[in-house]
């Protein structure tokens, strides 16, 4: 088995523990940093399908998201200054009023392991920070907003306006339990997903398209 | 006409009754009984017994752990003994005494006197750790997840006894969110072989001491936890989704469990809810499921809505059901 294949097969069983030492043996043999990292990223895809499908459950997505960032972490200084795996910068929060997170987290970490370099605002995030963090930070592209209570729906739909008045070009992708693609298009988001490897594919098309 | 704890039965033993039940008409919660702190009033912060913070921050609705840095029990599972410690269940008598009037005062014949638990034991994990390590730490740490649930266990099974001791009760009502609405948190292999064992030591232990009927709160997806739920002893499942096909459950399994929600927060407890999209969803739910094994039932943990009136609304809607189809 080659380096890479290593590498893939520790991203997608979750084995963080194993995967530094993978990456740096797989640059010694001399692949590219660059076509590691893509193996990677490929890797998560095929954990996203996975979870999408129901295969897989939170806490696999959650190891091999862990196993990536530390796959990342030794390829990092190798690969300094060269953004050009960069799909942009997504900003992304859970709106105001709501603190749930773990699906937020979910959606950034498949979002970053997709390519995107990612702003975690948090949770409770009022409209007006999405904004300004789209000014504060370069080449965003994306702003990704989550909602997991009937109450805040209001606030999504706020925070989607808000942004929009003040970036009518901004791509907004939206989710959260009691959001459906019927309310997303409603409240004028240009996409929704289920769940987190969906909002992966999505959340590409809609800044590749 | 039948009481409501007659009706009950009826309806999950596949008998004959003779309306729908009614949400959580049959079950009175005892919910004075004392306990620690999992929930705090609006703009205050608390630290309970486990160590455990709960902030419920202004503009919110409601509390919530916090796992800020520097807050979280415990930071690495294999270090559990070192910071994860019970807290005492032997609560001086006087503070019972409210919960042992409230079961006195219920006509036993009516309503089941029901003692009330939350958090669950998954749920403790994820108190303790935070989600994300909690989830982890089941699958990277297995034995200290092992000893940790043991330990939690033991801490509720001695609880357990308190409760039993002071209160008698006819049913449990506990709560351990399993999921998420499309998903079970942990896959049916992880869950076998740690949440099965826990429950069945203290669903059993509650079985074994009189108490007749068990309720489990898991708002989320879960067919696939289902087997389970009936070999760890649970009655009802309350908080069913519709994403877990309801009508398809009961045909299944109808006789072993019951089911209780089918009713969407997203769907009719939401800013522009009306008495009539409530209506649409109970007829649906009711038509859809049937009149025996199933409660149709909003799918939160208690007897409440997050918007006034949609929880009185949908119990108009399910008396009306009962006068149209029984
Ligand atoms: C776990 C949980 C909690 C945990 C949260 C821990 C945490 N750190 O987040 C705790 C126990 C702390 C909690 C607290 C509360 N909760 Co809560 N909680 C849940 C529960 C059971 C699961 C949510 C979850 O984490 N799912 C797992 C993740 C992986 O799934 P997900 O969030 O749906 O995310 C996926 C997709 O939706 C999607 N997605 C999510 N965001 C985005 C964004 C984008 C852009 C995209 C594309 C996709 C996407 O991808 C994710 C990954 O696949 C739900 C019930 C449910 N069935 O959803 C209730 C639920 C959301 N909670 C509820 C409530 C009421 C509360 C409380 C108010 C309780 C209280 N009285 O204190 C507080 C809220 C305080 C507040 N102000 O926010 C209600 C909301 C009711 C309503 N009106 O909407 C629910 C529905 C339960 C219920 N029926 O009663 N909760």
């Amino acid at each position: 088995m080659s380096k890479i294949e290593e590498v893939k097969g520790l991203v997608e069983t979750g084995k963080s523990k194993k995967i530094a030492a993978a990456v740096s043996e797989a640059l010694d043999a001399g692949d590219k940093a660059q076509d590691i990292l893509e193996a990677m990223i490929a890797s998560m895809g095929v954990v996203g399908d996975k979870f999408s499908a129901g295969e897989i459950f939170v806490p696999e997505m959650l190891i091999a998201a862990k196993a990536m960032s530390k796959g990342v972490e030794v390829l990092k200084p190798v690969m300094a200054g060269d953004g050009s795996s960069s799909l942009g910068t997504c900003i992304m929060g859970t709106v105001a009023g709501d603190l749930h997170d773990i699906g937020k987290n979910l959606v950034v970490m498949m979002l970053e392991s997709a390519g995107f370099d990612m702003v975690d605002l948090g949770v409770d995030v009022p409209a007006e920070k999405f904004v300004e963090a789209v000014k504060e930070n370069n080449k965003v592209v994306l702003v990704a907003c989550s909602g997991l209570l009937t109450t805040t729906m209001p606030a999504l739909k706020e925070a989607v306006q808000t942004i929009k008045a003040a970036y009518p070009e901004m791509k907004v992708i939206v989710g959260g339990a009691p959001v459906t693609p019927e309310y997303a298009d409603e409240i004028g988001a240009d996409g929704y997903a289920p769940d987190a490897g969906s909002a992966a594919v999505k959340a590409k098309e809609l800044v590749t398209a | 006409m039948l009481t409501k704890r007659q009706n009950l039965m009826e309806t999950i033993k596949g008998g004959q009754p003779d309306r729908f039940v009614n949400q959580y008409e049959f079950l009175e919660l005892i919910r004075e009984a004392p306990k620690e702190a999992f929930m705090t009033p609006m703009g205050t912060e608390v630290k309970n017994a486990w160590g455990i913070t709960i902030r419920w921050p202004e503009g919110q609705i409601g509390s919530f752990p916090v796992h800020e840095k520097g807050y979280k029990v415990l930071d690495d599972i294999t270090e559990w003994r070192e910071y994860v410690k019970a807290p005492s269940v032997n609560y001086p008598a006087e503070r019972w005494t409210e919960a042992i009037a409230h079961a006195r005062a219920v006509d036993r014949d009516e309503k089941f006197v029901t003692a009330f638990i939350t958090p669950g034991i998954f749920e403790l994990t994820h108190y303790l750790m935070g989600m994300e390590d909690a989830l982890m730490s089941y699958y990277e740490e297995p034995e200290a997840m092992h000893e940790l649930i043991e330990y939690l266990t033991d801490y509720e099974l001695a609880y357990a006894k308190q409760i039993i001791e002071n209160l008698h009760p006819d049913a449990l009502f506990h709560h351990d969110d399993w999921g998420s609405q499309i998903s079970s948190f942990m896959s049916p292999e992880t869950f076998k072989e740690f949440i099965l064992p826990a429950y069945k030591k203290i669903y059993g232990f509650y079985k074994d001491n009189g108490v007749e009927l068990i309720v489990h709160h898991s708002d989320s997806y879960g067919v696939n936890l289902v087997p389970f739920m009936i070999e760890m002893g649970i009655d009802i499942w309350q908080g069913v989704m519709n994403t877990n096909n309801i009508p398809e459950l009961i045909k299944e399994y109808g006789g072993q469990i019951s089911f209780m929600g089918g009713l969407h927060s997203g769907e009719i407890d939401f800013p522009d809810w009306t008495p009539e999209i409530v209506m649409e969803h109970v007829e649906r739910a009711c038509k859809e499921c049937g009149k025996l094994y199933f409660i149709p039932n909003l799918s939160q943990g208690a007897p409440i809505s997050s918007f006034p009136g949609v929880y009185e609304a949908t119990s108009e809607a399910i008396d009306k059901m009962s006068a149209e189809l029984f």
